[in-house]
């Protein structure tokens, strides 16, 4: 892209503006965390702890209702990521490539649920599932939780698919490939990053989901992001928070990492509309 | 090499296989789950809360639930304050992200680089956990309040607990899909199609009025409506951050549900906010349809 | 009735590679002056440093005796036609053209009458309602063309404007555009990668390569009289043979041929329509392939250390392949150190 500004090589200045603000807005915050987490004792008013230590943490992790919600936390993901990607990825192909009667319709119906204001919808939801009595179950959750992987797991795959370059199929006909060969090791190679991305925030964005999780999981059911709603609510121990907010984020941050090629593409934005 | 004949556009769509229902088989299972836990709910909710069974059991077309709802001293003040943040929510999404995303479409280099990165950032931290940090900062005795003792400046006000507690940590939440979605919509104007306007002795802001705002409308007003769709109902960051009474609709509809134990009245109140959400919803749909027809 | 000095503009990126290095032109009052170059050779990076696009890293450009060097697009005298017409999708062809004038707050009566005057110039009399997605290719460079004249601008600039049209389409509007140009009389600089067009349509040349000039004249005297190798493969066909002058004789594998220069190395340019051929049984040459275009014929010669020579002749069924040949070149350049030290 053209630099358009009158700029001469000078100082960026919006640029150094949006920086600053940013950072401190942004980054500021979660740094305030960080060194909540690995403090034992801060207290009003110094601007720095007054002493530093990991006493917390192994207080943290040492209990029992941490443990049980880590862990149903990951039982819980897991099976909805698997479920989505087992439902979702075959039916993103055939939306990708075959033709059939009501295939957009079908399509876009995808669609509706951002249609409706989030959380209305989830109260919805759960006035069925009392009816059902799915509240406060595991599989009641693991529904909520695979309706909201739903769009995500279905619409990037399938521009994953579009992607591929039908030339690069042409040509594996060409030298003898089955179809099923060519999906085996051309087509799947090629979508595969991008669906493995779309796979990754799915599973990084269930394990976060909270309202879902809050309203048909309660009380049974207490997901590490229910748990620290408990935590800030109860005003527990600071520490126990900025611990559990570190943990918690690591997954994110490597998510990060990995899908950071996915979100650059247009098509994510373009997935939700702009 | 074999010569292609002029004007043969390779479908994207594999037509040859007919429209055999293979394709219906394989999405069946996503399809049906989109409609029993998405439409269905919102059909049954609408009329559940219409057509009443009474008592003696008989069903009759009833509005009562919402007669109450817009009598109700305290549901009204509850909607009251939503409508006022989604507002004002919005107004502050799109006065710090359309400049945010101006300057990333029209600049280039690490700074502009480090700049996307960090509007992106908020996209991968939790909710609680950024309604933790916003305690931790702007709470009482809190980071903010810690740095004006420093320099012998009266604590602040905290945020925490009023209104503005759940409207600052949903622009933070929300900054970076509005971004995104404004830089995809201006992605769509051409570097030339601004430097023509210059050449023509279009200043600045003459070219951001007449020709790149025109051309982004349509995605402004989509990063609009996914933010008040995302915004209206919302439940964590209020519930975390914002005062007891009133509340947004998303904390008195899960008390309603579950601590009132008035599935009517929950159902209600989803209803109602479907009500004041639908022309951002039907817009949103009708835009991404047309977007990926193209 | 305009002037352009351009002195000695230089455009550095970062990381020091030059795009334009140190470039002077003059160009006068109504002259059109076409830069010509492969990609890479500046010419469009020169032309967005005249239009304010761009910021020379050093030099000045005067326009009229005014400094514009630092001045940004919108306040330069310069209208820019550029190659993707950039026109605005959702203006129409009225509104396109009047926008510039809306902006300089003429009276509503006054824009409509430039606009209509422009577009009978151009000939889309009557377009004014059209959306531009409806107009063809060649209509839309038209009405970029007439954006940029209605606003009278000093200096037209025209960045390989024709460059997305198909070859008849091109080479009508290229006559067009030269009418108007001469007809308004207005100063105009022309990027283009072909030769065709800016040997047709320009009063100057500049030949640009690596961001400097190769050379600066007028069409028949580049083509006639090339100042450097590089300008001499640029433009036509010719063949360009590296090699030695000793004792009055320059020398290539078997081909000699008398050439009163100085010893030492030298590159001998000579066009394929300037060989004569004669076969014979001492060859200079071989014939490596007879190809036959009905007017004329193109004979491919390999000289004995395989270095390729085109000539054109009139018969081509004179030769075939295998025969051995004289070769004759009626007239030459001979370059040494990227200079010519002869010529016939």
């Amino acid at each position: 892209m053209t630099t358009l500004t009158r700029a001469r090589a000078r100082m960026d200045w919006p640029g150094v503006f949006f920086a600053t603000l940013l950072t401190v807005a942004i980054v500021g915050p979660l740094l305030v965390v960080g060194t909540w987490a690995f403090t034992e004792v801060w207290r009003f008013p110094n601007v720095i702890p007054q002493q530093f230590g990991f006493r917390f943490w192994g207080q943290t992790l040492g209990r029992a209702d941490v443990w049980n919600a880590l862990m149903l936390s990951l039982r819980l993901t897991t099976v909805v990521t698997l479920l989505s990607a087992a439902i979702c990825l075959p039916a993103a192909y055939a939306f990708a490539r075959m033709s059939f009667p009501g295939r957009n319709l079908l399509f876009f119906s995808f669609l509706a649920g951002h249609a409706f204001p989030k959380f209305g919808l989830l109260v919805a939801i759960a006035a069925i599932f009392l009816q059902l009595n799915l509240i406060g179950t595991f599989w009641g959750v693991v529904l909520i939780q695979l309706v909201g992987t739903l769009m995500f797991m279905i619409w990037i795959p399938v521009a994953a698919f579009q992607a591929v370059d039908r030339r690069m199929e042409e040509a594996a006909r060409d030298v003898g490939a089955s179809p099923l060969r060519v999906f085996w090791s051309i087509t799947l190679p090629q979508a595969g990053p991008t669906i493995a991305a779309a796979v990754l925030l799915s599973f990084v964005g269930t394990f976060y989901e909270t309202e879902g999780a809050w309203l048909i999981g309660a009380p049974g059911i207490r997901t590490m992001p229910v748990l620290m709603i408990s935590y800030i609510n109860n005003q527990m121990v600071i520490q126990y928070g900025a611990v559990l907010s570190v943990l918690l984020w690591v997954p994110s941050f490597i998510a990060l990492m990995f899908a950071r090629r996915v979100i650059g593409g247009g098509a994510f934005a373009r997935g939700f509309g702009g | 090499m074999t010569e292609i004949a002029e004007g043969v556009v390779r479908p994207l769509i594999d037509n040859t296989a007919g429209r055999r229902p293979v394709g219906l088989l394989l999405v069946a299972i996503p399809v049906f789950l989109m409609i029993w836990l998405v439409i269905w709910p919102a059909i049954n909710a609408i009329g559940r809360t219409v057509w009443r069974t009474g008592a003696s059991g008989e069903t009759s077309f009833d509005l009562s639930s919402y007669g109450f709802f817009f009598s109700d001293r305290y549901s009204l003040d509850n909607l009251a304050v939503t409508l006022w943040t989604t507002m004002v929510c919005a107004i502050l999404l799109l006065v710090i992200c359309l400049p945010i995303a101006l300057y990333l479409r029209f600049s280039q280099g690490r700074l502009s680089a480090y700049v996307q990165a960090l509007a992106i950032f908020p996209m991968f931290v939790p909710s609680i956990i950024l309604a933790f940090a916003f305690i931790r900062v702007l709470g009482p005795n809190g980071m903010v309040d810690i740095l004006l003792n420093a320099v012998d400046l009266p604590k602040i006000r905290t945020p925490y607990l009023t209104p503005w507690g759940p409207v600052i940590g949903l622009v933070w939440d929300n900054i970076p899909l509005t971004v995104l979605i404004l830089l995809a919509g201006l992605g769509s104007v051409a570097n030339q199609s601004v430097e023509a306007a210059r050449d023509v002795g279009a200043n600045a802001l003459q070219v951001f009025w007449h020709i790149i705002l025109p051309r982004i409308s349509n995605s402004i007003l989509v990063a609009l409506s996914f933010s008040v769709l995302g915004i209206f109902s919302s439940f964590t960051l209020p519930y975390l951050l914002g005062p007891a009474s009133p509340e947004m609709l998303g904390p008195f509809m899960q008390r309603t549900l579950r601590e009132v134990q008035d599935p009517i009245g929950a159902m209600t109140q989803a209803v109602i906010a479907f009500g004041f959400c639908i022309a951002f919803g039907l817009f949103y749909v009708r835009s991404v349809a047309r977007n990926q027809g193209k | 009735m305009s002037v352009l000095h351009i002195r000695q503009v230089t455009k550095t990126y970062s990381g020091g590679t030059k795009a334009v290095d140190s470039f002077s032109l003059d160009v006068a009052d109504g002259e059109l002056v076409c830069l010509l170059g492969p990609s890479g050779s500046g010419k469009s990076t020169l032309l967005r440093m005249v239009g304010g696009f761009e910021q020379p890293t050093g030099g000045q450009i005067t326009i009229d005796g005014e400094d514009v060097t630092h001045l940004p697009p919108e306040r330069r005298p310069t209208g820019m036609v550029f190659q993707s017409h950039a026109l605005w999708s959702h203006m129409n062809v009225f509104k396109n053209l009047a926008f510039g004038l809306r902006l300089r707050r003429m009276p509503a009566a006054v824009i409509r009458e430039k606009v209509e005057a422009v577009l009978e110039l151009v000939g889309l009399s009557g377009y004014g309602e059209r959306a531009t997605g409806q107009l063809s290719g060649g209509q839309q460079q038209r009405v970029a063309l007439a954006r940029s004249l209605v606003l009278e601008p000093k200096i037209l600039l025209l960045d390989e404007p024709f460059a997305s049209l198909d070859q008849h389409l091109r080479e009508r509007l290229r006559e067009e555009v030269r009418d108007i140009q001469q007809r308004l009389g207005i100063t105009t600089l022309f990027v283009t990668h072909g030769q065709d067009e800016a040997l047709s349509m320009a009063d100057r040349i500049v030949v640009m390569a690596n961001g400097k000039t190769e050379q600066i004249d007028r069409p028949n005297v580049i083509y006639r009289e090339p100042q450097t190798p590089f300008v001499a493969g640029f433009i036509g066909t010719m063949n360009l043979i590296e090699g030695a002058v000793s004792d009055g004789n320059f020398m290539r594998a078997d081909f000699t041929l008398p050439l009163p220069v100085s010893d030492g190395p030298a590159i001998l340019a000579v066009r394929p329509e300037a060989i004569d051929l004669t076969i014979s049984e001492t060859p200079e040459a071989n014939v490596h392939r007879v190809t036959d275009y009905g007017t004329h014929g193109l004979v491919d010669l390999d000289l004995a250390d395989g270095t390729r020579i085109k000539s054109m002749v009139a018969h081509p069924d004179m030769f075939q392949t295998g025969q051995g040949v004289q070769i004759s070149p009626r007239a030459v350049t001979a370059y040494r150190d990227n200079r010519p030290i002869y010529r016939s």
